[in-house]
């Protein structure tokens, strides 16, 4: 649905994105993360048509947003990071107003409206004027303003920044009832965000594609290393040298009480499996066995920041 | 078309119920009354002293000159700072609260967006105009002259009003404060009237003759007097085509920045 090629855009001599390419399905529920300043939401703006590339193309439903912007904003609902609402109309005439512009039928108007202010709980305020709605309500029009010609591609930039946790839970739910119907694309810093709703993510920093997966995947992938945990009923403090003589074991690690072990590995998930035989057959009283999933913020915070923390390492010990 | 009719409509209707707009015909209404009756007074008048010392002017015995010239006038001035207050929000202020990501993206044409918001300036100007046309239209209540005339000289006023507007929208799109939009537009409107006086001042003959072209006080006497020219008319036109465009050009190259 969505393709972006080498896509460019500098200023100057600083490069804002670099030769960034990615793909996206019809369907798919993409996040984007990515520190401040990664390029997030420019890379949004070219998509939407709002700014040209320095190079590159983009195309959504296979249309070059360049060469045939019209065709291709009709298919797109944006959000801004800022809510673009007009603050001395009413809710309703605005959302009525981008419906007309997005090209929705007279006929359907009234009906694509209600649909908007009834998908993001407007039905309160629609006979308000915008510019005396919270922070939070405003957020709510700009989601709404998205969504009112029900486009085939929802790009999502920060949607809910201003939110209170009740509102942000309702987006969440609103992202996961769109699933399938429309391509989304969000952007966000809060992390357990992407978790809930993604199922694809992009994580970019400075401006280059740092990861691409779905976040099973990133979840479980860490230098090629499992890592598992295992509690025991038995106080056994020889268990690190015993566990240490099975194959693929490559260290082991006392957890946070005696009988609790960290144990990192080399191979894949049959590796707990042997730990428990091994746990078992000593009749040590196994407990709990699983393997840990290192969590996104973990990986977020490895892909963008990870190299710099390394370097402060090294200097330090250089020190 | 039809998303030209749905951006004027929603700027139409800022206007009209927007308290900024409500002032700018008040004043103008004030200010018009005040000098209106002034000059319908002293041309009262000058007509008595002239009855009675005989050896009448023409020209002075017109009430076209005597009155209707000089209200022009003074609505041209108010126009001079009343344009620039209707349309400096018009672009500016989208860029401020960040609307203009929104107009963008939308499926519309620059073209469209500019016009749209152009016509809407247009017309909410014509009412102002209106305004000023009750004046004499009141008049011919008690005094006799001809309609065609004063048509054409507001006409002409009409056309010159039009110029600012595309002139103003123009001031509007090149920045992202109202306040900066309305000193430019300003002093932009006050300059074309300068360009006038440099017909005195310069010596060669064609740039006399390219001065009183572009003069806009040549082109605005000839239809107070209730001539048309198609000299003037396309002048009008290609200035304000020009500036439109110009507008265009500014919102289509924020794209490419």
């Amino acid at each position: 649905m969505i393709e972006v090629k080498n896509l460019t855009k500098s200023y100057g001599p600083n490069l804002a994105i670099d030769h960034l390419s990615f793909k996206i399905n019809k369907g798919e529920v993409v996040g984007f993360l990515g520190p401040n300043g990664a390029g997030k939401s420019t890379t949004m703006k070219i998509i939407t048509g709002f700014m040209s590339p320095s190079s590159g193309q983009a195309l959504v439903g296979g249309i070059d947003v360049f060469e045939n912007p019209i065709e291709v904003k009709r298919k797109i609902g944006y959000l801004p990071e800022t809510p673009p609402v007009y603050g001395d109309m009413y809710v309703q005439d605005y959302l009525r107003f981008v419906a007309e512009l997005k090209g929705v039928s007279a006929e359907k108007l009234a009906s694509s409206v209600d649909y908007a202010i009834e998908k993001t709980n407007l039905q309160g305020v629609r006979k308000r004027l915008i510019q005396n709605l919270s922070k939070g309500f405003k957020q709510r029009v700009g989601i709404a303003q998205a969504l009112v010609s029900d486009p085939e591609v929802l790009i999502l930039d920060e949607p809910t920044v201003g939110l209170d946790p009740k509102q942000v839970a309702e987006i969440r739910d609103l992202i996961q009832e769109l699933k399938g119907k429309h391509t989304i694309i969000l952007s966000t810093h809060v992390l357990s965000e992407v978790q809930a709703t993604c199922e694809k993510i992009i994580i970019i920093n400075k401006g280059k594609i740092v990861a691409e997966d779905t976040i099973k995947n990133l979840a479980t992938r860490r230098s090629g290393l499992l890592k598992i945990n295992l509690k025991i009923k038995k106080l056994e403090p020889h268990l690190a040298q015993l566990l240490a003589t099975v194959d693929g074991v490559k260290r082991v690690d006392p957890g946070e009480s005696a009988t609790e072990w960290k144990i990192e590995t080399t191979l894949g998930e049959e590796m707990i499996e042997k730990l428990a035989q091994l746990v078992i057959q000593k009749q040590l009283g196994l407990l709990e066995i699983s393997s840990e999933k290192q969590n996104l913020e973990e990986i977020f915070i490895n892909l963008t920041y990870g190299s710099a923390a390394e370097k402060r390492e090294k200097k330090e010990l250089n020190l | 078309m039809k998303a030209i009719m749905t951006i004027f409509k929603k700027e139409l209707k800022g206007f009209v119920f927007s308290p900024g707009f409500l002032l700018i015909c008040g004043i103008t209404t004030a200010i018009l009354s005040l000098k209106y009756f002034e000059g319908l007074y002293l041309f009262a008048e000058s007509l008595n002293n002239r009855m009675m010392m005989g050896g009448v002017n023409q020209k002075a015995m017109n009430i076209h000159y005597g009155v209707f010239f000089g209200h022009l006038s003074i609505l041209n001035l108010i126009l001079i700072f009343a344009v620039p207050a209707l349309t400096m929000k018009l672009l500016s202020e989208e860029k401020k609260m960040k609307t203009y990501d929104l107009l963008l993206t939308l499926p519309v044409t620059s073209a469209q967006i500019v016009i749209g918001k152009f016509l809407a300036g247009l017309f909410s100007l014509l009412a102002i105009i209106s305004l000023a046309l009750l004046y004499p239209a009141f008049n011919r209540m008690f005094a006799e002259f001809s309609w065609p005339m004063l048509i054409v000289a507001f006409l002409g006023i009409f056309l010159v009003a039009s110029f600012y507007v595309a002139m103003n929208l123009f001031c509007s799109a090149l920045t992202e404060s109202a306040i900066v939009a309305f000193v430019l537009a300003v002093i932009l409107n006050v300059s074309v009237w300068l360009v006038g006086s440099a017909v005195q001042v310069v010596d060669s003959s064609t740039a006399r003759q390219v001065f009183e072209h572009i003069s806009l006080s040549q082109h605005m006497s000839s239809l107070i007097e209730g001539t048309i020219r198609t000299s003037s008319l396309i002048f009008f036109l290609s200035v304000i085509a020009f500036f439109v465009f110009l507008t265009e050009r500014v919102v289509e190259a924020s794209r490419w920045r």
